[in-house]
């Protein structure tokens, strides 16, 4: 071991958190990864924090001895958001999973970061009251990294990302100090700091303590399953929608490489056919039963092959945990695949997906489609069999050109996933010289030894 | 997940092994359902923590030993086989691991010996009856004992009800619909044997002739499970041939004995008996499950005031076995009770198998969190389908104070074909 | 498309002169435009005009900073869309980068949220005269960092806007007023608080000396059945206000038609909790104030014969940051405490903020409060 690298050790261990600082080679090597396995580091140790002077304390020793830390809730970063960063520290956040206070007249909960997305509207559900955004891993991935990533959900596309839902915070900047950003309050006075953390990869440091938004619980979900024989049919059904003046909750299609993989996983049971549009109306009594008469008519009109409909909690948990768990159920369909994350102006989406479509088939890569149709954000997922000698190049091949794709058509290269380390090398695509120097000029003054999460989202400059 | 497992050089286990590792993406969707996660709150004591330890083990690149202890937590529950989105078959990997670990790793003289005891012990009705008998005597020294030798002796049960042996063939009552073949099991037939009686009245109300092969023994999950694998292949042998092959099904009524006999094929993989092995296996069915196939014939007459049930899913029922509607299906049928849903259900009481002698204070955790989401359910019965459950719920009802009968599934159907259901000393 | 490249070039030809620059547009918020002190020179960007994409079946709009919210506002109704936060002051001129920079979200954001929740791309022009992007124009994008929100409340501190986009929704078809006469503080409070949690949705939901009111919006034939359930359980006499009357109600409250003349306004973040406590440190002032956002905002109406420091000593007491919005009746006597801040009371973003600052403002060429 290198004199460095004990005596960052011996100055964790001074913190005397006994068998909350992992050093062993087997913790290691299991906090090497997140929900990206194509990406493995070993940290140096892992620090389970249990208490906000937790992190100070490590993120100081860290800061003191310049070693890079990585802030880690759940670990289900797609764009390997919480990979380790060899020879450093992670943070482990996930013990620090209270929800400090519902306070239901002001609609807002205070939670710790590794608060599960699912357990805030847990706490909440006695007041009548839900935290919106709902990343398909809402079972289990935590706030902070919520936060860290502005993750979004099928049900952004009424009620907005993360951050929409964020207010205020503590935070734990990346030399230790403890600073308090926003309020209690959703009217901010002067610039938002709070919606500038979010969505900044752990760059600007750790979220201690987060207060959210609660919305109350609607009274009426009606979730419709449309059929249509081709992807571009389903999309411009959506487009249709949205030009009558309606605002669905949610908006998702599935393609039939996706609606078979939920099948073999949580046997969903979808109406097969080419693609499937999932809408998700909600809201008072009156209102949904006034939006569901119209939807059915655009729906009827715009071709579907079979429309059903249900309100029964049952039925509908069980169409959103099929689409919630397409992704990793295509682990049925191929051994391998890369998940993308792009977004197209949704009155391109149509274009996109033929483009998509065009291709997969020219580079003999299947390509299975499951996205939110409301916002434009794709969710490409790209099957390949890592055995096979060049796949692995020519999947990312594929991944890279859907996301110039994605670009070219006014879009982005990542809607809710994050740049992480995964498409850090086409944050350009996107971005001037002018812009991506602006975005490390602020990441240095935060931390000029750019120790926070070092190596996500953009290069860094002060270190080789 | 890419993986470079070394499969040809590693047996034939090493192929189920390496196809659940491919399979897991490290979604982490695992993570909420597992109970050594929900406890420990470490990735290394996760499913997909496991999967990477034992990926690394056996590509060479991490030793044994290190990841060992966290392989050792697992309470082979498979709550994450439910959980998981990608079909990673997690079954197939610990199991096999464990054998594989059995074959390479050290154990200390004490360790060994206290395995031996349990090994050589639960799986034999006799020497487990009279074990207990003697247990009792020692239990004022538990204390002076190592941890897990202190649990042993405490899970053990006050009184032990007489023997009551089992017929031959137990014959079905008006006309026949099926014959089955039936588990008698063996820590079962002495802590509580009232099960397998109360599963050969019901079947035969329900026109099942049920036959007790005499020459069959212990169904080998305990030692399957814990990595005896040789061990476990002589008691799956003999039930091989034990078990008639004219029979609808095999019929077990504990959870952890109807998966072992399950998995009898994946034991005997690339062995002579792999056929006769995965027949067995293919043909062995929970009580619940055949019973709801089959249809009750004779519906109990409803009670006018049913009783508030919380039905527990026992893991080797749930997650090994996929089987959960089925027992709340025949309990709703039985007319006489309502039943109520504990909050997570998918989470293992800590009983599994011999994990609450092996690690007593996770499974205490464990055994009270179960208990006080049974309790906050305000049900009066609590009914699964495993007698280790059976043990480790009530008595964990009972150190937070609460005398709420705990039963068997057939036992609950049992007594609301006679109408004892609410006579207090026939719940009891 | 319209050209911006000599406007651009102007506006980075300022900065790099200096010595301080305060962009201003619509002037309706002179308390913020109001160039204070010999060294800062006011930069007019209402030049910077015209909407530059807008396709409705997109739900998206981007135009330049200077464009007039009511230019804005009329394009999308003439597609049934609108600007959800509801932005204030827009007859009387203000422009979108103004609304941005004051982040002055309006009555009727209740629904869907506020300034920050619709902003999506921003192109404007750093401290160091760099032009610069943040966002883009499509409705989700979690692609670097969230610049379009630092602008938000920025008061022209951080940089100077050049175009902004937003996303936009269908309006409400159809909406109605009811205004609830409630006998005391407390009894009005319980019934913002039990409304906000819904079950009925409201769009607006405000506090001011007639009581309580409430603006429940869309499809014309559910209206009447919402509003006669909003009303279930309400001990008042309610007023109905439709159509005309309607708009009128919340145009005052855009327009701030209902602050006495000679007063400051000053709006600042808070809680329904912080009423009680702000009524009572206002009281001896006779200051108004008007609740909003389910008394997530005050609008607080400060006499202009009054020291702003004594409010500045208020909000501190609460935790709470106002902005000085209007300076009609400024007295530069009385405010020397304060020293002309535009921001006053609990000061925000500690060190986090300053740091941000001189990244995109390192010489110091724009007003910090």
């Amino acid at each position: 071991m290198h004199d460095m690298e004990e005596r960052v050790i011996g100055a964790l261990a001074q913190l005397e958190l006994g068998d909350r600082l992992l050093t062993s080679p087997a913790a290691m090597a299991s906090f090497g990864s997140d929900a990206l396995t194509a990406f493995h580091q070993r940290p140096l140790a892992v620090v389970l924090a249990e208490s906000v002077d937790d992190v100070v304390r490590a993120v100081r020793i860290c800061h003191r001895e310049r070693v890079p830390f990585v802030a880690r809730g759940s670990g289900t970063s797609l764009s390997g958001g919480s990979l380790p960063v060899e020879g450093g520290i992670v943070i482990a956040l996930n013990r620090l999973n209270r929800v400090l206070s519902v306070d239901p007249d002001a609609r807002t909960a205070t939670v710790q970061p590794g608060v599960i997305n699912l357990d805030v509207s847990r706490a909440a559900a006695s007041h009548g009251l839900a935290y919106a955004p709902d990343p398909s891993s809402q079972s289990i991935c935590s706030i902070g990294g919520n936060v860290a990533f502005n993750s979004g959900g099928a049900h952004c596309l009424k009620h907005g990302m993360t951050s929409n839902h964020v207010i205020g915070m503590t935070v734990v900047l990346p030399d230790g100090e403890l600073v308090t950003l926003g309020s209690d309050s959703t009217e901010p006075a002067g610039p938002d700091w709070v919606g500038m953390f979010c969505g900044s990869e752990g760059l600007f440091g750790i979220a201690v303590e987060v207060t959210l938004r609660l919305v109350p619980v609607p009274e009426a979900v009606r979730t419709s399953l449309a059929v249509y024989d081709s992807l571009q049919a389903a999309g411009d059904a959506v487009a249709q929608i949205v030009s009558a003046g309606l605002l669905p909750v949610a908006m998702e299609i599935m393609d039939a490489l996706a609606i078979e993989a939920a099948e073999a996983s949580v046997k969903p049971n979808y109406p097969s056919g080419a693609a499937l549009l999932i809408v998700e109306l909600e809201g008072e009594r009156e209102v949904v039963d006034g939006d569901a008469a119209r939807l059915d008519e655009l729906l009827r009109a715009s071709g579907a092959s079979e429309t059903t409909a249900t309100e029964d909690p049952d039925a509908r948990g069980l169409i959103w945990k099929g689409r919630k768990s397409a992704f990793s159920a295509v682990g049925w369909l191929a051994p391998d695949y890369i998940v993308q994350d792009g977004v197209v102006p949704r009155t391109r989406l149509g274009e996109a997906l033929a483009e998509i479509d065009r291709m997969s088939a020219e580079a003999g890569i299947r390509v299975a489609n499951v996205f939110h149709a409301g916002d434009g954000n794709l969710h490409p997922l790209i099957l390949f069999d890592g055995r096979e000698p060049g796949a692995v190049e020519r999947a990312e091949h594929l991944a890279g050109e859907i996301l110039r794709l994605c670009v070219s058509l006014g879009g982005s290269i990542t809607g809710e996933h994050g740049i992480g380390v995964e498409k850090r090398a086409y944050l350009s695509l996107m971005f001037s010289p002018d812009d991506l120097a602006l975005m490390g000029d602020v990441r240095r003054s935060i931390d000029p030894l750019e120790l926070a999460n070092r190596g996500k989202m953009l290069v860094p400059e002060t270190v080789s | 997940m890419q993986h470079a497992i070394p499969v040809a050089s590693l047996g034939p286990q090493a192929q189920p092994m390496a196809d659940a590792i491919g399979s897991c993406v490290h979604c982490g969707f695992c993570l909420p359902t597992c109970p050594t996660y929900v406890t420990m709150g470490e990735e290394m004591d996760s499913p997909r923590g496991r999967i990477f330890l034992m990926k690394e083990v056996l590509e060479g690149e991490l030793e044994l030993e290190v990841a060992l202890p966290f392989i050792d937590n697992c309470l082979g529950c498979q709550a994450c086989q439910t959980a998981c989105p990608s079909g990673v078959n997690y079954g197939e990997l610990i199991t096999p691991f464990r054998a594989y670990a059995e074959e390479h790793r050290h154990r200390d003289p004490m360790d060994r010996a206290q395995r031996e005891l349990v090994l050589r012990t639960l799986p034999h009705p006799r020497r487990f009856r009279l074990a207990a008998r003697l247990g009792r005597l020692g239990r004022p020294f538990a204390g002076l004992l190592p941890a897990s030798m202190g649990s042993m002796l405490r899970l053990l049960p006050d009184r032990v009800p007489p023997a009551q042996p089992l017929p031959p063939v137990f014959p079905a009552q008006g006309e026949r619909r099926a014959r089955v073949a039936l588990l008698a099991g063996c820590a079962q037939q002495v802590l509580a044997p009232d099960i397998n009686w109360a599963t050969l009245r019901v079947l035969a109300r329900n026109g099942v002739e049920t036959v007790i092969p005499a020459q069959q023994g212990c169904c080998g999950a305990l030692a399957m499970h814990t990595g005896a694998a040789e061990r476990a292949k002589p008691q799956a042998r003999r039930n091989l041939a034990a078990f008639p092959a004219d029979v609808d099904a095999v019929i077990t009524n504990a959870a952890g004995c109807g998966s072992g006999m399950r998995e009898y094929g994946l034991l005997f993989k690339g062995e002579p008996e792999e056929q006769a092995a995965q027949r067995l296996s293919d043909r062995t069915m929970d009580v619940s499950a055949f019973l709801d196939a089959l249809g009750l014939r004779e519906l109990p007459s409803v009670a006018p005031d049913p009783i508030p049930v919380a039905y527990h899913d026992a893991c080797h029922l749930a997650h090994a076995q996929g089987v959960r509607s089925a027992p709340r299906k025949l309990l709703e049928a039985s007319g006489a009770v309502r039943l109520v849903e504990p909050a997570e259900w998918e989470l293992c009481c800590g009983s599994a198998g011999t994990y609450n002698i092996e690690k007593p204070a996770i499974a205490h955790q464990l055994g009270e969190r179960k208990a006080r989401n049974l309790l906050a359910t305000g049900a009066q019965l609590i009914a699964t389908g495993n007698i280790g459950c059976m043990t480790q719920v009530q008595q964990h009802l009972a150190a937070l104070g609460h005398d709420i009968p705990v039963l068997h599934t057939l036992q609950v159907l049992d007594r609301a074909y006679a109408g004892t259901l609410h006579t207090k000393e026939h719940t009891a | 498309m319209i050209d911006t490249t000599d406007h651009v070039e102007a506006i980075a030809e300022a900065i790099r002169v200096g010595p301080r620059v305060l962009p201003v547009a619509g002037g309706t918020k002179p308390g913020l435009s109001r160039a204070s002190g010999p060294d800062v020179v006011a930069l007019d960007v209402s030049g910077l005009r015209g909407i530059i994409e807008y396709d409705p079946a997109e739900l998206t709009l981007t135009a330049l900073a200077g464009t007039p919210v009511a230019e804005v506002a009329q394009a999308l109704a003439d597609h049934d869309q609108y600007l959800p936060f509801d932005p204030p002051l827009a007859a009387a001129g203000a422009t979108l980068g103004g609304v941005v920079a004051a982040a002055t979200s309006g009555a009727n954001a209740l629904r869907h949220g506020g300034v920050r929740d619709f902003v999506i791309g921003v192109r404007f022009v750093d401290g160091t005269g760099r032009l610069v992007s943040g966002g883009g124009k499509i409705v989700k994008n979690a692609a670097g960092f969230d610049l379009p929100k630092l602008m938000v409340g920025s008061l022209g501190g951080l940089g100077v806007m050049v175009q902004l986009s937003f996303k936009v929704f269908p309006r409400p078809r159809a909406t109605t007023t009811l205004a609830f006469d409630l006998p005391s503080r407390e009894a009005q409070l319980e019934t913002m608080a039990r409304l906000n949690r819904g079950p009925v949705q409201v769009d607006a939901l405000d506090l001011d000396r007639s009581g309580v009111l409430v603006r429940l919006g869309g499809d014309p034939d559910a209206l009447a059945a919402r509003a006669r359930r909003l009303c279930e359980g309400v001990e008042a006499d309610v007023q109905h206000f439709e159509g005309a009357a309607d708009a009128a109600v919340w145009r005052d409250a855009a327009e701030l038609s209902w602050v006495p003349a000679g007063s400051r306004v000053v709006r600042t973040g808070l809680t329904l909790r912080d009423v009680p406590g702000l009524d009572a440190a206002l009281a001896p002032f006779a200051a108004t104030v008007r609740y909003s956002l389910a008394a997530n905002l005050a609008w607080i109406a400060w006499p202009g014969t009054r020291d702003l420091a004594d409010l500045d000593a208020a909000l501190r007491s609460l935790g709470r940051t106002g902005v000085v919005l209007t300076g009609t009746g400024t007295n530069a006597a009385t405010d020397a405490r304060t020293g002309g801040s535009r921001l006053i009371g609990a000061p925000t973003g500690g060190s986090f903020g300053s740091r941000i600052r001189s990244a995109l403002d390192p010489h110091a060429r724009f007003l910090e409060s």
